[in-house]
């Protein structure tokens, strides 16, 4: 039987509601063709889908194509598996019949990509924990879903070059920005160490959002494994320093900084993602109370309100500096050219404290950042509110310094003004002294 | 006028090797709590040298107590425990400070060997000896390595609350130390408690009870 013969009858049989299922696969495949060629079966499915043009509609002018390039999806590494392993649930005698009915294309694409947990169970787990998972369950359907990044039909198993990556659709931005780095530049080239691309740093499947936790600096020091003995050299507080500033704060060095504080709690060691602590800071108490951004003593209030009588723990707000956006966080240079001046920051008026946010975890696994006042950083009852966060000279308590310019006052007037009394007064003295002398 | 041996040779060592590290703990701390504002030294190099001096002056300070512990100098320290004769003391004292000496009234303290203390200068240095300088201390310790003291800093209330309890203390420290040469050069002569704390004998009256206040 020739190839051509073949698809003729492919046709007609698609046509005619039959598949070749006593056709083994092996022995269907066409073999004039370079490169894996579709099953026979698929070659069925393909009788329709493999025309170009082939559509669903969902509404006005929203689509989605139904078309299967059919030589990429055999080559791809579900080429084997065929059209079934992914569609059992086409029933070919009602095929195409009307179909589960969805409000738009991208919701018909999200449904479809669950089948994938089926085969993919581990991967699936891991994304249900992403952040892209939890932007999907809170109705945000540009998150992605497995199938954004790896293809429909033609299934890729590891992202390639770096000009192709799936994340640069949603983050192109910050993609650029990469590609500017020395990382993105290193990226592909040959060499003794690979450079990494996003997944390297975020994960692939168990995204987490880039401010949350410890994923992105362990990252960084999962390749660069001297790193936290290159900075013991010159650094005091090392450990401390390389978990309340993230790694782009200093190695992105023209970067515009924040200080972010999250609220946390100690007993848990968890990041605060309760809701009533969401409305608490939306409300009048939080936000509200401040035209906006939260001052000092709003933020008190707050976190007396926060941990009033009868709350288990006490809960407390952890600083951190970071870049205030992804892109700057990705503008990484040489690490010649990184900050290591440490009068960037401990000094007052630094540029990184005054930017201040307060925030939580959202929902969706994201940070709810709300604007607050430099003068959180600074005030007396920062004492309480913000005990776990100080950096020395930059968010000093300004009422110190007066208290200091009091005593230093006070400790040159003083012995000054009394040195001069007594030498103004010193013949006084002398003739009590002599008086005293002749008493005796 | 004769001399009294009053200051111990381990009391001497300490004492200068505190205020030569004090002074410097002082203007490192400046540095530090000030980089922009004052330029003594780099950031980095004032963090460095404070904490030296910091562990320098820890293990001075052991030099004052394992002396005084076992030594019956201690006795300098011993409180007066009869409070209405304590604060007699110390008015007068006070008394004599703000009004006698410019009157050239006599010093109503005397020195002895095991009463070198004046009845202010005995509550302070108890207080300082005892207190302060173990809290700035220890707070210091707390600051040099948050992440290993972490659980202590806890305990305390946090970081920004250690960091403010040795901010405060350091501006006493600073008060103390403009204020404490100036009440030492108070003696029969300018220099004469100078002096006295380098050879460790002091000048005294040849005879103790004269020219009390009346």
């Amino acid at each position: 039987m020739t190839t051509v013969t073949r698809r003729i009858l492919t046709i007609v049989a698609a046509a005619m509601g039959l598949s070749f299922s006593t056709v083994h696969p092996e022995t269907a495949r066409a073999v004039d063709a370079p490169g894996p060629v579709p099953s026979a079966q698929d070659q069925t499915c393909l009788a329709c889908h493999g025309q170009e043009g082939m559509s669903r509609t969902f509404g006005k002018n929203d689509s989605v194509s139904l078309h299967v390039n059919g030589k990429a999806f055999a080559g791809s590494v579900h080429g084997p598996l065929g059209c079934a392993a992914c569609h059992a649930d086409v029933d070919l005698a009602n095929h195409p019949g009307a179909g589960k009915s969805f409000d738009s294309s991208r919701a018909f694409s999200i449904a479809r990509a669950a089948v994938c947990s089926q085969c993919h169970e581990d991967k699936a787990k891991l994304f249900e924990g992403s952040v892209h998972a939890r932007a999907l369950r809170t109705g945000n359907l540009a998150a992605p879903v497995c199938t954004d990044c790896h293809g429909a039909h033609a299934v890729v198993r590891k992202t390639p070059a770096a000009n192709d990556v799936a994340c640069r659709k949603c983050h192109g931005a910050i993609f650029d920005a990469y590609l500017q780095s020395p990382h993105g530049k290193a990226y592909g080239k040959p060499g003794p160490v690979k450079a990494p691309i996003c997944a390297d740093c975020h994960r692939a499947h168990d995204v987490s959002p880039a401010s949350t936790g410890t994923g992105l600096r362990d990252a960084c020091l999962h390749c660069h494994t001297g790193a936290v003995e290159a900075h013991q050299k010159w650094l005091p507080n090392t450990k401390l320093h390389l978990q309340v500033v993230s790694c782009p704060a200093c190695h992105a060095p023209t970067s515009q900084k924040r200080v972010d504080l999250r609220l946390y709690d100690p007993v848990t060691k968890l990041d605060v993602t309760a809701k009533q602590e969401q409305a608490r800071l939306d409300g009048p108490a939080g936000v509200g109370a401040s035209s906006g951004a939260l001052d000092s003593k709003a933020l008190w209030d707050l976190m007396r309100g926060v941990n009033r009588d009868g709350t288990p723990g006490r809960m407390t707000l952890v600083g951190r500096l970071e870049v205030r956006s992804g892109v700057e966080a990705h503008q990484l240079t040489d690490k010649s050219k990184a900050i290591r001046d440490c009068v960037v920051c401990h000094r007052k008026g630094a540029d990184p404290f005054k930017n201040v946010t307060i925030s939580i975890i959202g929902p969706d696994g994201r940070p709810i950042r709300y604007e607050a006042k430099q003068d959180v950083l600074h005030g007396p009852t920062s004492v309480e509110a913000l005990s776990s966060f100080y950096a020395i000279g930059g968010t000093r308590i300004g009422i110190l310094d007066v208290l200091l310019a009091l005593v230093l006052l006070a400790g040159i007037s003083a012995p000054v003004a009394h040195l001069v009394l007594r030498r103004l007064l010193r013949k006084k003295q002398a003739a009590q002294k002599r008086a005293i002398g002749e008493s005796e | 006028m004769h001399k009294l041996y009053v200051h111990p040779l381990p009391v001497r060592i300490w004492h200068w090797i505190n205020a030569l590290g004090f002074v410097l703990l002082i203007l490192s701390g400046l540095q530090i709590r000030y980089s922009g504002a004052v330029q003594l030294m780099s950031f980095a190099n004032a963090v460095q040298t404070h904490n030296v001096l910091g562990g320098v002056l820890i293990l001075n300070y052991f030099v004052w107590l394992l002396f005084y512990l076992f030594s019956d100098k201690i006795r300098v320290y011993h409180p007066e425990l009869n409070p209405a004769k304590y604060f007699r003391g110390s008015l007068r004292q006070l008394w004599y400070y703000g009004y006698g000496i410019f009157k050239g009234q006599p010093n109503p303290h005397h020195v002895s060997v095991y009463r070198k203390f004046n009845p202010l200068q005995s509550m302070t240095y108890q207080v300082v000896m005892i207190l302060l300088v173990p809290i700035q201390f220890y707070t210091g310790v707390l600051l040099w390595d948050v992440n290993r003291f972490a659980a202590s800093i806890q305990l305390f209330g946090g970081v920004r609350v250690v960091d403010s309890v040795h901010v405060v203390l350091f501006i006493f420290f600073i008060g103390f130390i403009l204020i404490h040469p100036y009440l030492a050069s108070l003696g029969h002569t300018s220099m004469a408690h100078f002096k006295a704390m380098i050879t460790g004998y002091e000048e005294v009256e040849d005879e103790p009870g004269r020219g009390r206040p009346r």
